[in-house]
């Protein structure tokens, strides 16, 4: 081969090799087909009726139709400028009624109630339903999202896929699989065997009504922002128990696993780096933040946030923050017996179940 | 010489590991977000620092976001603290006090010394709440970031928060969608990987916060800190206080949008950082105190990364002298350590973690762009490298650093 060819191919090679890689990396810088600031989660941000309140903004052009129906006592059907049909309910004696209450239904249209909506045991619907009186869903139903106006009741066994929002109470009968977020205004009530993600609410009650009073912790003057340990900090290598009835006047950062006998008293904060266990009758005036499991036993009173990043199990009689007061329980993993009440937050970000008490 | 060399790629192979365990852990491992579900809670009262020299472009933005924060109004006090500005910023500041009632305590700052830290330190005789938090006048904060910054603080470990910095111009030129790159890495592997392994995530000094009784119990900020962030993450390390990272906190800021005011950036960030190599490696690494074995090593390598620069470069010389001298002993081993540096040098393993990085955000197209970031690194190699040695000149000079405040290119307001 003439040597200035075999050079000339060697150059157009090597060139080639470099340039290649770079074609892409042209045409992006070009085109600027991805060249927008990453989309950072800005005003909804942690906002459990987020999707209550964007379904409320997306329904509004169906109000003076619902408005309509309700004088009137008719019912009316149509499609949305998206596409999605749906089904405005002013009565229930409708022919539409009557087939939204046939057994084993699936109705995949948006349903807007004007009136009390009964659905019957095992129906699926894989729209959003909108309530604007009272709502008793039957056994066995499937929802997706549901906002009510007024009180929520879902049937035993009962399945909601995305979302549920009740201006009013809300109530899981047994075995409930509750998906997603479910808030009210009001009160929350999870029977037994409910499964749940997050749920907010001013009080939330696990299992049958609880008789907790809704009282502050015994003789103490709670600053705003508890939780956060403006008191001395004891800090501790390795595991730490502390004996029953004992009150601690400092906060606590153990590092190792950390055993809290019945009847403490902790005015201030507690942290532990491995597994916590409290039990009965304890009370912590501040947050309980564990990097393991937790384990809280009955007739507790947690005024802070209560974290544990593995899991977290809570037994009957513990109350979890107050009305006036309201906190966050968080744990990948929660366990919660009837009879806890928890006021605020409860966020199991895997897998959350109500258990019956013992 | 030649065991110098030994000893360099031996660093280099430690950093590259390193690169590839915090990848693969924030690919496959466990991934640690323990305060971001702390939605409903007793909110402790918070001050917001806002540091201002000559923001005239920006600093409207800052202030208009946080008056629109989800945080309660009665909690939460903003002081800008415009630190001996010579442009609009104290009329505008003025302004936002006058429209925002009892919500904008102002600290203009007309003497003193020159820096953040300075600043910060003399504004601190504003701040009486326990939670304190701090944004460089270029961000805006959305409206759940307060609460976000604030909750890690319910853990009583934490002395200080950090969230995630995001490039709101990224898309203006190529130095600007290369740093948007960089900062997904650094922020979506790097940071929340030593969040994940309990590490030392590192305090940026914005979009962060601090724990006033953490900050006095290490002496307040440090005005003769170049880099008062990362000075402020190794006095907590080593008082016994964690720095918690918030992957999911973000907050957009502007970046250097031409290379003449990346490098004096970058510049700045070296010297403060090996000036903070300097003061806290040995201590950290050897000395006694409550930091953890893995803490002591992570945050000694952190200490390293800007005089890597350098290393690199003295690795690079003495390897093409090597070559010429002629010498060329364990020729096996040698070949496999020099393509093991030149993965390090070739920054495959910065590469797969900015890949990494673009993954986890979800970003498709700007991967595109990742050839280019050698240009990024090349820049950035030689300007660390340059601050390093003006570091040793000034040392032996005794000239004092100069405070280059980094050009905005915002439109004014």
């Amino acid at each position: 081969m003439n040597p200035y060819i075999a050079v000339a191919a060697l150059v157009f090679v090597v060139g080639m090799m470099f340039t290649l890689p770079l074609v892409p990396a042209l045409l992006e810088l070009r085109r600027k087909s991805d060249a927008l600031p990453l989309s950072v989660v800005q005003q909804n941000a942690g906002e459990i009726r987020h999707f209550a309140n964007s379904f409320r903004t997306y329904i509004k052009g169906l109000e003076p139709i619902m408005q309509r129906c309700i004088v009137s006592g008719t019912t009316d059907t149509g499609t949305l400028s998206d596409g999605e049909e749906y089904v405005v309910l002013g009565r229930v004696d409708e022919p539409l009624v009557r087939r939204l209450a046939e057994r084993d239904a699936i109705h995949p249209v948006l349903v807007m109630a004007g009136v009390d909506l009964v659905v019957p045991p095992e129906a699926t619907f894989s729209k959003d339903i909108y309530a604007r009186g009272q709502f008793e869903g039957g056994e066995k139903s499937s929802y997706r999202a549901i906002l009510g106006e007024r009180s929520v009741h879902l049937g035993n066994a009962s399945r909601v896929l995305r979302w549920v929002h009740a201006v009013g109470e809300f109530t899981a009968d047994l075995g409930c699989q509750l998906y997603g977020r479910i808030s009210s205004d009001l009160l929350i009530r999870l029977h037994a065997d409910c499964s749940f993600l997050r749920v907010n609410a001013p009080r939330i009650e696990i299992g049958p009504s609880a008789s907790i009073p809704d009282a502050p912790l015994r003789g103490s003057s709670i600053p705003s922002g508890t939780g956060l340990g403006t008191s001395p900090r004891f800090l501790h290598d390795g595991d730490f128990e502390i004996l029953a009835g004992q009150v601690i006047r400092s906060n606590l950062v153990i590092r190792g696993n950390l055993h809290i006998q019945s009847g403490v008293r902790v005015c201030g904060s507690v942290k532990s780096v491995k597994d916590m266990v409290i039990e009965d009758g304890v009370s912590v005036e501040g947050s309980l933040i564990s990097t393991r499991t937790m384990r809280i036993g009955p007739h507790c009173a947690i005024h802070g946030p209560v974290i544990a990043e593995r899991g977290l199990a809570i037994a009957n009689g513990t109350r979890c923050g107050t009305l006036e007061y309201p906190t966050t329980v968080s744990a990948p993993e929660i366990e919660v017996e009837e009879g806890v009440v928890v006021f605020g937050t409860l966020w199991a970000r895997e897998h959350g179940h109500v258990v019956a008490r013992a | 010489m030649i065991y110098v060399l030994y000893a360099i790629v031996l660093v280099i192979c430690i950093y590259t590991l390193r690169h590839y365990f915090f990848t693969l852990n924030r690919l496959f491992g466990f991934q640690r977000h323990p305060y971001i579900d702390i939605d409903t809670a007793d909110w402790p009262p918070v001050t917001v620092l806002v540091a201002a020299h000559n923001e005239e472009k920006v600093i409207a933005n800052v202030l208009s976001a946080l008056m629109t924060v989800k945080y309660p109004e009665d909690k939460m006090l903003v002081v800008p603290v415009n630190d001996r500005s010579t442009d609009r910023t104290r009329e505008i500041i003025d302004k936002f006090v006058e429209e925002f009632p009892g919500r904008i305590q102002p600290f203009h700052r007309t003497s003193g010394k020159g820096g953040k830290a300075a600043a910060l330190k003399d504004a601190m005789e504003l701040v009486d709440t326990e939670v304190i938090l701090i944004f460089d006048a270029d961000y805006i904060p959305g409206a759940g970031l307060i609460k976000q910054l604030v909750a890690p603080f319910f853990d009583l470990e934490v002395g200080g928060v950090m969230g995630r910095v995001v490039p709101m111009n990224a898309g203006t030129n190529l130095l600007t969608r290369l740093l948007d790159l960089e900062r997904s890495g650094g922020y979506q592997v790097d940071q929340q990987a030593r969040m994940n392994l309990r590490l030392v995530p590192q305090h940026g000094g914005t979009v962060a916060g601090v724990r006033l009784s953490a900050l006095r119990e290490i002496g307040g900020w440090n005005e003769n800190s170049l880099t008062e962030d990362t000075d402020l993450t190794y006095r907590l390390l080593l008082n016994g206080w964690k720095t918690a990272y918030q992957n999911r906190s973000e907050c957009y800021e502007e970046v250097p949008e031409n290379w003449p005011v990346r490098i004096k950036q970058i510049m700045r960030w070296a010297k403060g950082h090996n000036q903070a190599m300097v003061t806290y490696s040995l201590r950290l690494l050897l000395g006694k105190h409550r930091a953890t074995l893995r803490e002591r090593i992570d945050g000694t390598l952190l200490l390293g990364v800007y005089v890597m620069a350098p290393i690199t470069l003295v690795g690079w010389a003495l390897a093409l002298g090597v070559f010429y001298q002629g010498v060329a002993p364990l020729h096996g081993v040698i070949a496999l350590l020099s393509i093991t540096a030149y993965a390090a040098l070739g920054n495959l393993a910065a590469f797969f973690e900015i890949a990494a990085a673009s993954r986890l955000d979800g970003t498709r197209k700007r991967i595109c762009l990742l050839p280019f970031l050698i240009l990024g690194f090349a820049v950035s190699i030689f300007s660390v490298s340059r601050a390093a040695v003006s570091q040793v000149s000034d040392l032996v000079t005794g000239a004092e650093f100069h405070w280059d405040k980094t050009e905005r290119f915002r439109k004014v307001l």
